[in-house]
């Protein structure tokens, strides 16, 4: 046995590469994000909680239909107006609910929406939806996707009827990525 | 009063009291400690909510251990079950009181003459604290005999034959010290150092190294942690324990982990003595006191410690009785050797 394998038998040197591999990350800078105090910066195409924007709405049913564990609820009745002497038919959205305690916010609904912009959108950083009461506080109705009422909002983000718009879509040309 | 009644039983009380108290404070705050360190060296922030900067997160520990159930186990052997976390407290703090942290002083004049603060400096200081050491490993088997448990009984046992095995070695690192200082007395080793002009770790680096790696198996820290491995045993010895019992087994830990490092500081690195005591030129650091060069050294080897902690996985069983007899023993050995022939060499 060589002289120098005899001595790493016995001084174990590997133990100290062991340590200095761990007074490294002592002295590293923390990775630690001391969340209420500091926020991470969610992504442009971050899936965040819903926004819904009812006078684009043209009820077509389709981000109910997209749904794959049918969560959106929508109820609507039609009115008939009299424009240049005919009678048009036009769809007016009574109730749009989203059961978002049930969501796993994979933005089917939204990718569905034919509307530009979109309808329904999930584009909102918005995250913080813990809660302590599940049925009613995680239920949305209409008016709670349109007005974030109890909500607490990605810092900067506006609720809907404040005027904020979809951040990223999915499809059309002012989308971040696809300008350039 | 009288005299006598003043320097026998005042005196004593009143330094037992004081270091009683600093003990047990250095100790609670080395959980803290603890816990920082390992979060940094996993890149972590730790605790650091309680307080300014996490400050009050000891007292916080404290205050929520004295509020917990105090259980005892339906067929747990009550009387032994209970004595057990005081016969583990008990002998690590017993050994503070031969531990000489700092020479007589007259605190800055405000005593009429210089008295040691330490509590007594008996001969056989050494050999005391290794004894009275030797006592706490009844407080872990009779603690996890009595809980009437499987994993306490194993952890039990496996902290029994770990202390046999590691403080043969022990033994034998302190004894090349003994050479060299040729005192048992605490005291007298540190000035042994003062005057042999030099910290017994320059020709005693390899029972430094020995008696560290020993020290580390006797407290059951890692990677030596076999009597209470988590993945295997629970929590070894003390699964059944909870509420102070349990903070008692805690602080223990700890308050061994604090003898060992003052012992390592004492033997190896000159006690309270400031670098280089008898450099000219050096004289300056002086100025910082005694107390303060033993607590810094000790630090840093509560820091060893628990950068162990942070780094080394824990042995198995084989590994660890194959570390003690086969490596650590014959180390030992042939260091008193050298160290025996250095020590006739040198003096005549």
């Amino acid at each position: 046995m060589a002289v120098s394998q005899f001595f790493s038998k016995l001084i174990p040197t590997d133990l100290f590469a062991g340590l200095r591999v761990t007074g490294g990350y002592f002295l590293r800078k923390k990775e630690t994000v001391q969340f209420p105090e500091q926020r991470r910066e969610p992504t442009e195409r971050f899936r965040g909680l819903f926004s819904y924007d009812v006078d684009r709405c043209i009820d077509c049913h389709l981000c109910a239909r997209a749904c794959p564990i049918n969560i959106i609820f929508i109820r609507d009745h039609a009115e008939y107006e009299e424009i240049d002497g005919k009678k048009k038919k036009k769809l007016v959205v009574d109730r749009y609910d989203i059961d978002v305690k049930r969501c796993m916010f994979c933005g089917l609904c939204e990718e569905a929406c034919p509307t530009h912009p979109k309808s329904v959108w999930l584009t909102t950083k918005t995250y913080e939806g813990a809660n302590y009461e599940r049925n009613e506080e995680l239920y949305f109705t209409k008016e709670r996707l349109m007005s974030w009422d109890g909500i607490k909002a990605f810092p900067g983000v506006v609720s809907p009827a404040q005027g904020q718009e979809p951040g990223n879509l999915a499809g059309t040309k002012t989308g971040g990525g696809e300008a350039a | 009063m009288q005299a006598p009644l003043i320097q026998f039983i005042v005196i004593p009380i009143v330094k037992i009291v004081v270091i009683l108290a600093v003990v047990l404070l250095v100790v609670a705050y080395l959980t803290f400690a603890e816990r920082k360190i390992l979060a940094y060296m996993q890149v972590r922030l730790g605790p650091n909510r309680v307080g300014p900067k996490g400050w009050l997160q000891p007292i916080a520990d404290g205050l929520k251990l004295f509020a917990k159930e105090d259980l005892i186990p339906a067929k747990a052997e009550k009387a032994v079950f209970m004595l057990a976390p005081a016969m583990i407290m008990v002998p690590a703090l017993l050994a503070f009181s031969v531990i000489p942290f700092a020479p007589a002083t007259d605190l800055f004049g405000l005593l009429p003459k210089a008295m040691p603060p330490y509590v007594t400096d008996i001969n056989i200081a050494l050999l005391f604290v290794l004894g009275i050491s030797s006592i706490g490993v009844f407080g872990i088997i009779l603690g996890g005999w009595s809980s009437n448990n499987k994993f306490s009984m194993m952890g039990g046992l496996r902290s029994a034959a770990q202390m046999v095995s590691y403080e043969v070695p022990m033994g034998f690192a302190i004894i090349a010290v003994l050479l060299m200082a040729r005192s048992l007395s605490l005291v007298k080793i540190v000035e042994a150092q003062q005057a042999a002009h030099l910290w017994f770790f320059i020709p005693g680096i390899l029972a430094l190294g020995i008696y560290f790696i020993c020290g580390v198996a006797e407290t059951n820290r890692n990677p030596f942690d076999l009597p209470e491995a988590e993945s295997e045993l629970v929590a070894g010895f003390h699964t059944e324990y909870s509420g102070m019992k349990f903070a008692f087994f805690f602080l223990a830990e700890y308050t061994n982990m604090l003898v060992v490092s003052s012992l390592a500081t004492i033997m190896f690195f000159g006690g309270w003595l400031q670098p280089f005591p008898n450099v000219a030129w050096l004289s300056f650091l002086g100025v910082i006191p005694p107390v303060i060069w033993f607590a810094v050294k000790v630090a840093c080897f509560i820091f060893v410690y628990m950068w162990f902690r942070g780094t080394f996985p824990r042995y198995r069983f084989d590994q660890l009785m194959q570390v003690g007899w086969k490596w650590l023993i014959p180390l030992s050995l042939a260091n008193l050797v050298i160290v025996g022939v250095g020590v006739l060499l040198v003096k005549g």
